[in-house]
């Protein structure tokens, strides 16, 4: 079994504890100037989100988690599972809700998404940093307004809702910020 | 930013030159005689966890002669031997190197302000390290009143355990309910467990005041009287019925940054506490260390003095508010 020990630790290397697949966000090496060193990572749970904080005496092996990543096109929601394609070899893979999480707001079909693979299966599902949607609904906007002063709510394709400014109308499309959930801009044609 | 650029600012590159300055002046003024001893030796330290990098002598047109030579992780020996022939009170700024130290507070090379006061015990030299760091540390951040703490008091305001008297049981208990279960096993020796417990609960929250305090200063804090078990190159005593190692640690901002002894002058002792650490080498599957003999000879006539070693990377960082000690190395191991 593969494994990683504290000397190779640094962020993002992926391992396994407590049975999950987890994610180093930070290591810190914790040596006094006469004792023993350890090791001090933050991690992310890769399944939970959850972020915890272990210690390992340096030197020690932990098990390597099997995760990678991988560029994938989302191509189509069944109602149960969303459907990706490698857009090389054309290999489909399904991911379900848990591994979709959030990301379900922001997935439009064709677009490339990062999905994040654990012994070969879907884990996570990370959208673009930027995506252009269309406005499915908006109130109507007064005409000639212009001023970033003001905002509304606007329905994307995706069932996405954002803030708007009040010049934007149904049927433009925006480009959003997936990791903020906010509205960059108009798309540009 | 690119690799061959100085990862340290210029403002942080001339603080360090003007630290060095302030510091060779402050001992200047007390009668300190600056000294320089050799980087490179032919024996080194025997702690099982400090690692020293290791070289080789090649005479002129020879490959084969192998003579080994260790860069100094501490100037510590030559400067004891500087004493124990007369030299009086001394102090050394000098580059050292430890292997695998690396990290947000650590390169593996290193600059360390080592002095020694010939005469003087670890609770006199304790004021001037607090008359030097007040004056290095003042014109950057307000400082609070410093704090002394014993080894034992502080073990038991923060984890209500008696360092000396608990055994492996109690402290392992302890690693479990704070939530450092299943770092070490109960194979492992009492001193690690104890500095599990010091470095992770203990020394974050040493020199740093409460956030529930009003006033948030940070200030200096000396931790002292440690096991003697982990008396290193202390002497011992009796303090309160308990033996100590006549030993400290100074804290800032819950950063250690500098470890002191009344030095040890019993050479018998010392050559026993050499060999304890060349068999826990031995145990834990690392190489023995030769005997630093010239080193050995000399503790026979060390005159009675205190010594302290502080690293000068991580006064910067306090000073310059720095998270990373790269941030005052113009090039740091990464760059070098």
């Amino acid at each position: 079994m593969a494994s990683y020990s504290t000397n190779e630790f640094r962020s993002g290397l992926k391992l396994m504890i407590d049975g999950d697949p987890c994610s180093i966000v930070d290591n810190e090496v914790v040596k006094p100037g006469k004792g023993q060193a350890f090791n001090r990572i933050k991690i992310r749970n890769l399944k939970t989100g959850r972020v915890v904080e272990r210690t390992y005496k340096s030197g020690e092996s932990v098990e390597a988690a099997d995760v990678m990543d991988t560029d994938l096109q989302y191509l189509y929601n069944d109602g149960e599972q969303w459907h990706f394609m490698h857009p090389e070899t054309f290999e489909q893979m399904a991911a379900d809700k848990t591994a979709v999480g959030d990301a379900n707001l922001w997935l439009k079909e064709q677009d490339m998404c990062t999905v994040t693979l654990w012994n070969g299966n879907p884990l996570v599902v990370t959208p673009p940093n930027f995506v252009v949607l269309t406005v499915t609904d908006t109130d109507p906007g007064l005409k000639g307004d212009t001023s970033c002063g003001g905002g509304k709510p606007a329905t994307l394709e995706t069932a996405a809702v954002v803030q708007v400014p009040l010049f934007i109308a149904i049927g433009e499309e925006l480009k959003i910020d997936t990791r903020t959930g906010k509205y960059v801009s108009r798309a540009k044609g | 930013m690119t690799q061959w650029q100085a990862s340290a600012s210029f403002e942080l590159i001339r603080l360090r030159a003007d630290t060095l300055r302030t510091i060779r002046s402050f001992f200047h003024k007390n009668n300190v005689l600056e000294v320089d001893t050799p980087t490179l030796s032919s024996a080194t330290v025997p702690d099982p966890f400090i690692e020293s990098f290791q070289t080789q002598y090649v005479p002129l047109m020879q490959t084969m002669q192998t003579n080994h030579f260790y860069l100094h992780t501490s100037p510590e020996f030559p400067m004891k031997r500087l004493l124990a022939s007369g030299s009086g009170s001394i102090f050394q700024i000098s580059k050292v190197f430890r292997q695998g130290e690396s990290g947000k507070k650590h390169n593996p090379e290193f600059t360390l302000l080592e002095w020694y006061r010939d005469g003087w015990d670890h609770l006199q030299l304790m004021t001037e390290v607090d008359q030097l760091f007040t004056l290095l540390l003042s014109p950057h951040l307000a400082l609070g009143e410093t704090r002394l703490l014993t080894y034992e008091d502080a073990f038991q305001e923060m984890l209500g355990i008696n360092p000396h008297r608990a055994n492996k049981k109690d402290l392992l208990d302890c690693t479990e309910k704070i939530g450092l279960a299943n770092v070490l096993d109960e194979h492992e020796d009492k001193d690690r467990l104890l500095e599990l417990l010091f470095s992770h609960i203990i020394e974050p929250a040493l020199g740093k005041s409460n956030k529930s305090e009003q006033s948030n200063k940070s200030y200096i804090c000396f931790i002292y009287h440690y096991p003697v078990s982990q008396a290193s190159l202390a002497k011992t005593c009796m303090h309160k019925g308990q033996l100590v190692a006549e030993r400290f640690e100074v804290f800032i901002d819950g950063m250690e940054l500098g470890n002191a002894f009344h030095e040890l002058n019993d050479v018998q002792e010392q050559r026993q506490r050499f060999e304890k650490d060349n068999q826990t080498r031995k145990l834990m599957g690392l190489k023995e260390i030769p005997m630093d003999e010239y080193f050995l000879e000399a503790v026979a006539t060390l005159p009675a003095c205190a010594g302290v070693a502080v690293g000068i990377e991580r006064l910067l960082m306090i000073m310059s508010q720095s998270q990373h000690i790269n941030d005052v190395i113009a090039f740091p191991f990464d760059r070098a």
